[in-house]
């Protein structure tokens, strides 16, 4: 029978930093990640050589760029990867680092993002296949439509989803990592310039440049290395699935979604009413509203008077993005699903500040790539 | 006319009016497709000679649509209005349509294909494909 990650031994978070996202800037990627990973490494009070692999996701610098990075923390020779997985690249490296260290071979493993905007070089566009819609339907305008239809089918209006981005923003406005860091009213979101379809500007991700790191490790180094178990939040579930013919569905993103953190929930043992607090994939207002219906917090078509009751609210009984998400804390792909993990297990900890979640205890990480894939992780302290 | 080409060949027919999607129909599992590949069924992976060509009429219901005000390409100029059709015979196509903004515009209308000369095009015509809305 296959084995999931939590029948394998126990993997923790034990150390996290970023480096702030921010707009593109002439700033290295190298500078980026190697501050990442110094806070990191200082923040689970570990050395670089205690670090045994490395996995690094990132979408955007082309061929080769770990070991041009991290050889400055010394080259100690350890193995490094890649992670290309649209904006789910850092969400696999941790990934893959949780089922490094849950297998066995290694017991410190380093999963971290760091990308710069640059040329999206999306391979779909050179598999022979053409639509009729090509770059006239790009992410924003997906989800324009989506959003379109949701509002119809549920009777939401684009104060709704707007909503959403008022929400985050004020979450990000807490946050010194976010390259978001205003509250926004409803006005504000709601003025133009509009993007496509409802969608205005506030309630697209900005997509710029940052890094963020985890360290993960086993009991085995938690022990040897003296590092406080009551900082390191136990990783539960780790799932990806990439999307499946949903025959007759109106929505193939919320079913990809609902399947994934399903699965998650099952090898987690956790179900969407014992979630204190989720990070997804928000890089369109209207996807918070799909993806928490998806992901069982309330029925369908009610994401948007959980979101006015102030459920999702810091605070409330499930607070979503209290990182700002992609809307707020930015989108600068291969660090975002990274970035989140940092997040949720600052939370678990509660080290979170003036925007910490009461009694956080377990968290569901979410981000979605395009393709597409989702990616989804249990985390629990 | 004479020297008219599809700007997707391949897509659709462009000697009738309206112009009718080529689809495929896998002879294995029965699953009508569009847009057609030359690879294999995406719902039950057998390979491309199973794969039949279709006509598939050029009519259906609008089921979202969305004015886009922010476009990368000369083929066309903001504002224009693109939509998800649910076509009669069973699959899902997104495609522009052929006004440009959203006036009017209820989810549910009628839709049916219509060629389009698609603009600053000097080398021959370019038919693309839109679909025109019967607005309620
Ligand atoms: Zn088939």
């Amino acid at each position: 029978m296959p084995k999931t990650l939590r029948d394998l031994r126990p993997v923790r978070v034990i150390g996290i930093g970023l480096h702030p996202y921010q707009r593109a800037s002439d700033t290295s990627y190298v500078t980026l990640g190697l501050r990442a990973v110094r806070e990191a490494l200082t923040d689970a009070g570990v050395a670089w050589t205690d670090v045994e692999a490395a996995y690094n996701g990132t979408a955007l610098l082309g061929m080769a760029p770990t070991r041009a990075m991290l050889r400055h923390l010394g080259a100690t020779g350890l193995p490094v990867l890649q992670v290309e997985n649209a904006s789910a690249s850092g969400s696999s490296a941790v990934a893959q680092a949780s089922l490094a260290v849950a297998s066995g071979v290694c017991d410190v493993a380093l999963a971290m993002g760091v990308d710069k905007p640059g040329m999206m070089n999306v391979a779909s566009a050179k598999a022979g296949v053409r639509d009729l819609s090509g770059s006239r339907i790009l992410p924003f305008t997906h989800f324009a439509l989506l959003a379109n239809e949701y509002m119809r089918r549920h009777g939401a209006r684009p104060e709704h989803l707007a909503q959403v981005a008022v929400k985050n923003s004020r979450n990000g406005a807490h946050n010194p990592y976010a390259q978001r860091q205003k509250a926004r009213s409803l006005e504000e979101v709601l003025a133009p310039p509009f993007i496509s379809g409802s969608l205005t500007r506030l309630q697209c991700c900005p997509i710029g440049e940052g890094a963020a790191a985890v360290i993960i490790a086993s009991d085995d180094a938690i022990r040897r290395l003296g590092v406080p178990a009551d900082r390191a939040p136990r990783i539960l579930a780790s799932v990806t699935r990439s999307e499946r013919v949903y025959e007759g569905a109106r929505n193939f993103d919320a079913e990809l979604t609902r399947e994934t953190t399903a699965q998650a929930y099952e090898e987690a043992g956790v179900g969407p009413e014992d979630l204190d607090l989720i990070e997804l994939h928000d890089a369109f207002a209207i996807e918070e509203l799909l993806y928490v219906e998806a992901m069982g917090l309330c029925a369908e078509g009610e994401g948007a008077a959980m979101l006015m009751k102030g459920d999702t609210d810091i605070g409330g009984r499930c607070a979503v993005s209290t990182s700002g998400g992609l809307l707020a804390m930015g989108h600068p792909i291969g660090p975002t699903g990274v970035g989140q993990i940092c997040e949720i297990t600052r939370q678990l900890r509660g080290e979170a500040g003036p925007r910490q979640q009461p009694d956080a205890r377990t968290g569901l990480v979410h981000m979605v790539g395009i393709g597409a894939v989702c990616v989804a992780h249990v985390l629990q302290l | 006319m004479s020297d008219a080409r599809a700007a997707h060949p391949g897509l659709y027919r462009i000697d009738q009016n309206p112009p009718s999607l080529l689809g495929q129909r896998c002879a294995a599992c029965g699953r009508l497709a569009f847009p057609p590949n030359p690879y294999g069924c995406e719902g039950c992976g057998a390979e491309a000679d199973e794969l039949v060509t279709e006509e598939i009429p050029g009519d259906g219901e609008l089921a979202a649509f969305a004015t886009v005000h922010l476009h990368p390409g000369k083929d066309i100029e903001t504002p224009f209005t693109v939509g998800t059709v649910v076509l009669d015979a069973g699959p899902t196509v997104r495609a522009t349509l052929t006004c440009a903004t959203d006036d009017g515009l209820a989810i549910g209308n009628r839709v049916h294909t219509q060629l389009v000369p698609q603009q600053s095009e000097d080398d021959g015509e370019l038919l693309e494909l839109r679909f025109a809305v019967e607005k309620s």
